[in-house]
C-alpha cells in the first residue's frame, strides 16, 4: 500500500532515528561558518539554510557563463520569507526534509559524503536520485523543494534577462 | 464594512439573520442579495482582504497572499496541484474570467439523472440575467485577442477544428496580462469588486482573517457557527461566534465538506465525489518572441473535443494558457541545465492545456488541521486516455500554429517532440498520476445536489437534508463534473439559493 504524504509528514515527525537526525547539527562549524549570512532570516537556520541554498543552486543551474550567484540574489530570502508567512502546519517538515537531504547520500545511496560536501555533478546526482527515486515520498521531497526553488529564484529581478522576460508593469511593493 | 480581524486581534460575537461562510463566487453573491432584500448578514472569510494597490504582480508575493497553501496545495499523493483562493472574492480574485452559462445538456442531465427537475432553464435564466449584469459578462473584442490566443487560434482553424472566442467579465482591462496574480487595475468583475461591495453598501457585516471551524445544529436546524480569529499565517489571535437561524456555507469544494465533517453535519455523502477537471498541459516553442504573458491569457476556447449533447459524461476543451516564470518552471519537469533549456526559451512559449471533462472521483477528508484538508483523487483509465488524446491534440495545434518545437512535461523525462514527429509517441507513454504535472482550479461536488440524502449533501436548492437552514452555494453542489468554466454556473446556482431562502425566510426563521 502506498504511503501516503501525510504519513510521510508523520514519518518526518515522529520516526526516532530521524528524529535524532533532526537534532544533530546539519552541516559541520567550517561549512556554517563559511555560509553567507542570511540577515533577516525568518523560518531556516543556518545550518538549514545552507543546505537549502546548495539545493537551490543546483535547481536553478544555467551553465550560462555570468548567471547570476543564487547567494547574490534574494532567492533563499524570498524562500525563508515564503516559509515564514504560512500556517506552521504546512511548513513544519521542511527542515527535517533538508537535513535528509544533507545525509541522504549516506541513508539512500551508501556515499560517504554529505551533500553539502559533494561536488555540483554529484550534488546533481543525489538530487536525480531524490527525482527519480522509486519511493514516491522522496519524488515529493524533491518536488516540494524544487517549487520552492523555483518560486525563490524565479521571482528574482537578476533571472529573467536569461529568460527574456520583462518583468511586471509595477514597479517593486507595487509603485505605479 | 469589511473589518480585518487579523491586525485587530480579540473576539468576535455576532447575531445574524444570515451567516455567510467565504466570500468567493458563491458567497458573496447570496450574501450580496441577502442583505439587498433586507437580511441582517454577517460574512467570515478565512483569508485577508486585499485590493489592487496590494496586487504587485509579483508571483513571490501574491502566491502566498491569493491562494490556499501559497498556491502548493496538493492532493495527498502530491500528483494533484489544487488551486484555490484564499482572499476575500476566493478564487475569482485569481481566474481568468472566462464566463459560461451552464451547458444546456449538463442542466438537463441533472434533471433527469440525479432526479433535480427544480434546476429548470426558466428559473435559472434569471439568475444568470442577474449575475452577468453585476459581472458585466461581454464577448472579448477581436483587438483583445492576444498573441498565444492567436497562435492556438490559427492552429485550430488550419486543422478544422472547432472553436470560439469567448465572453469575458472585465471592463476597461488594460490588457496587462497579471489576472491571475490579482487585477492592480480592477478592471476584472471579480467578487471583489463586485458582489463584495454590494453587499458591503447592502449593510452586511464582512469580516476577513475569520475562519469558520465548527457550525452547530440543535433538534435539526444550524444554530451557530464557531471559530478563529486568524492572522495572514492563519495562526489563531481570538474566538468568533456567530449565531443565525441560516448559514449559507461556500468556502469552495475542499473547504466546505472538510468544515462539514468538522461539524459532523451533511450525512454520509460529505466529501465523496470530488470531480477536479484536471488539467496537463503542452509547451510551443515558436522561432518568434511572443511575450504570451502580455495581453488577456485566455480568450479562445477549443470545443472539438467535447460534444455534450451526444454524451453530457465525457469530453475535454482545449485552452490557451501562460504563466509567469516561477509558474511556469514548477510546470516543466526536471531541473537544472536541462529544465534551464526550456526556460531560456520562455518568451517563445505557449501553453495550451486540456481541461478534462472528468469521471473520475476523488474524496476530501479532514486533515491534522483545517489548514490542510486531506484530498485524494484517482484517473480513471478512460479518463487518462482522454487526458493523452488532449495532449495529442495540444501538440498538433501548436504545430499548425507555428511552433518549432513542443514539450510534453512526462517526468521525469520529457518528450520533446518536432514538426513532423509520429504524435502517437504520447498516447504511447500515456498519462498517468505522479508522470506528468497535473493542476486543478476547479474543485467541485463534494456536497453535491441530490433527490436523497443517499445520494447526495444538499437538495436542488442547496439545502443540507439534515440541518434545515444550512445551505451549500459553492461548486460542491454541482451533481456531476461540469464540462465547462464553472464562475457563471457557481455564482447563479448561489443567486438562486439566495432567492429561495428569501422567498422561505418566515418559516426559515421562525
Amino acid at each position: 500500500m502506498p504511503t501516503s504524504r501525510r504519513g510521510f509528514l508523520r514519518l518526518l515527525g515522529s520516526g526516532a532515528a530521524l528524529g535524532a537526525l533532526a537534532r544533530i547539527p546539519a552541516v559541520p562549524p567550517a561549512a556554517r561558518a563559511a555560509a553567507r549570512p542570511t540577515a533577516g532570516a525568518a523560518f531556516f537556520q543556518p545550518d538549514e539554510t545552507e543546505i537549502l541554498t546548495r539545493v537551490v543552486e543546483r535547481m536553478v543551474d544555467t551553465g550560462e557563463p555570468g548567471a547570476p550567484r543564487v547567494a547574490d540574489t534574494g532567492a533563499i530570502r524570498t524562500i525563508d520569507a515564503l516559509c515564514a508567512s504560512l500556517d506552521p502546519v504546512l511548513t513544519r517538515p521542511l527542515p527535517l526534509l533538508l537535513r535528509l537531504v544533507e545525509w541522504g547520500p549516506v541513508l539512500f545511496d551508501f556515499t560517504f559524503t554529505r551533500f553539502t560536501r559533494m561536488g555540483d555533478a554529484e550534488r546533481d546526482a543525489s538530487l536525480r536520485a531524490w527525482m527519480t527515486s522509486r519511493l514516491r515520498l522522496r519524488r515529493q521531497g524533491f518536488r516540494a523543494l524544487r517549487n520552492l526553488a523555483m518560486l525563490g529564484w524565479y521571482s528574482q529581478e537578476e533571472s529573467w534577462a536569461a529568460l527574456g522576460y520583462a518583468g511586471p508593469l509595477l514597479g517593486r511593493g507595487g509603485e505605479r | 464594512m469589511i473589518t480585518q480581524l487579523g491586525e485587530r486581534g480579540g473576539d468576535l460575537v455576532e447575531r445574524a439573520d444570515v451567516c455567510v461562510i467565504g466570500s468567493g463566487g458563491g458567497g458573496a453573491v447570496a450574501a450580496a442579495e441577502l442583505a439587498a432584500a433586507g437580511r441582517s448578514v454577517v460574512v467570515l472569510e478565512q483569508g485577508h482582504h486585499w485590493t489592487a494597490k496590494d496586487f504587485t504582480q509579483r508571483e513571490d508575493e501574491m502566491l502566498p497572499r491569493l491562494f490556499e497553501e501559497a498556491g502548493m496545495r496538493q492532493t495527498s499523493d502530491g500528483s494533484v496541484q489544487v488551486l484555490q483562493g484564499r482572499c476575500v472574492g476566493g478564487s475569482t480574485v485569481h481566474n481568468l474570467c472566462y464566463a459560461f452559462r451552464t451547458p444546456a445538456p449538463i442542466l438537463r442531465m441533472w434533471r433527469e439523472e440525479h432526479g433535480l427537475p427544480e434546476l429548470a432553464d426558466d428559473v435559472l435564466a434569471a439568475s444568470f440575467a442577474r449575475v452577468e449584469r453585476h459581472l458585466k459578462v461581454k464577448p472579448i473584442r477581436e483587438d483583445e485577442v492576444n498573441s498565444l490566443n492567436r497562435i492556438v487560434r490559427a492552429g485550430a482553424e488550419k486543422l478544422g477544428y472547432s472553436g470560439f472566442v469567448t465572453k469575458h467579465n472585465r471592463e476597461g482591462c488594460v490588457q496587462a496580462g497579471y489576472c491571475i496574480l490579482g487585477c492592480s487595475y480592477d478592471a476584472k468583475q471579480s467578487m471583489l469588486i463586485t458582489y463584495v461591495p454590494r453587499a458591503d453598501a447592502a449593510g452586511a457585516r464582512i469580516y476577513a482573517d475569520a475562519r469558520a471551524e465548527r457550525i452547530e445544529a440543535e433538534g435539526g436546524r444550524v444554530r451557530r457557527v464557531l471559530g478563529s480569529v486568524v492572522d495572514t499565517r492563519g495562526e489563531r489571535r481570538g474566538g468568533l461566534e456567530v449565531t443565525a437561524p441560516v448559514v449559507v456555507l461556500a468556502a469552495g469544494a475542499v473547504n466546505s465538506p472538510d468544515l462539514l465533517l468538522r461539524s459532523g453535519l451533511g450525512g454520509p455523502q460529505v466529501g465523496r465525489n470530488l470531480h477536479l477537471h484536471p488539467t496537463v498541459t503542452v509547451a510551443g516553442f515558436f522561432d518568434e518572441e511572443l511575450h504570451a504573458y502580455r495581453g488577456i491569457p485566455q480568450s479562445y476556447y477549443i470545443d472539438e473535443f467535447i460534444d455534450l449533447e451526444r454524451d453530457p459524461h465525457r469530453g475535454y476543451v482545449l485552452m490557451p494558457i501562460v504563466g509567469f516564470p516561477a509558474l511556469t518552471a514548477s510546470l516543466l519537469p526536471g531541473f537544472g541545465r536541462e529544465h534551464f533549456r526550456h526556460m531560456r526559451d520562455y518568451s517563445k512559449m505557449a501553453g495550451l492545456l486540456v481541461l478534462l471533462h472528468d469521471q473520475s472521483q476523488g474524496r476530501v477528508e479532514n486533515g491534522a488541521s483545517p489548514a490542510q484538508p486531506r484530498i485524494s483523487y484517482g484517473l480513471e483509465p478512460d479518463d487518462a486516455r482522454q487526458l493523452a488524446e488532449g495532449l495529442v491534440h495540444c501538440a498538433e495545434v501548436l504545430f499548425a500554429g507555428g511552433a518549432r518545437r513542443v514539450l510534453v512535461p512526462f517526468e521525469p523525462e520529457p518528450l520533446l517532440l518536432a514538426p513532423g514527429d509520429d504524435l502517437a509517441a504520447i498516447t504511447r507513454h500515456g498519462v498517468r498520476q505522479g508522470g506528468i504535472a497535473i493542476a486543478s482550479t476547479h474543485p467541485q461536488s463534494t456536497c453535491r445536489m441530490a433527490d436523497d440524502p443517499s445520494r447526495g449533501v444538499v437538495n436542488a436548492w442547496g439545502e443540507a437534508f439534515d440541518a434545515r437552514g444550512l445551505f451549500v452555494a459553492d461548486m460542491s453542489v454541482f451533481p456531476t463534473s461540469l464540462g465547462a468554466p464553472p464562475q457563471i454556473t457557481t455564482a447563479a446556482l448561489a443567486d438562486r439559493t439566495a432567492h429561495h431562502i428569501l422567498a422561505r425566510w418566515p418559516e426559515l426563521a421562525a
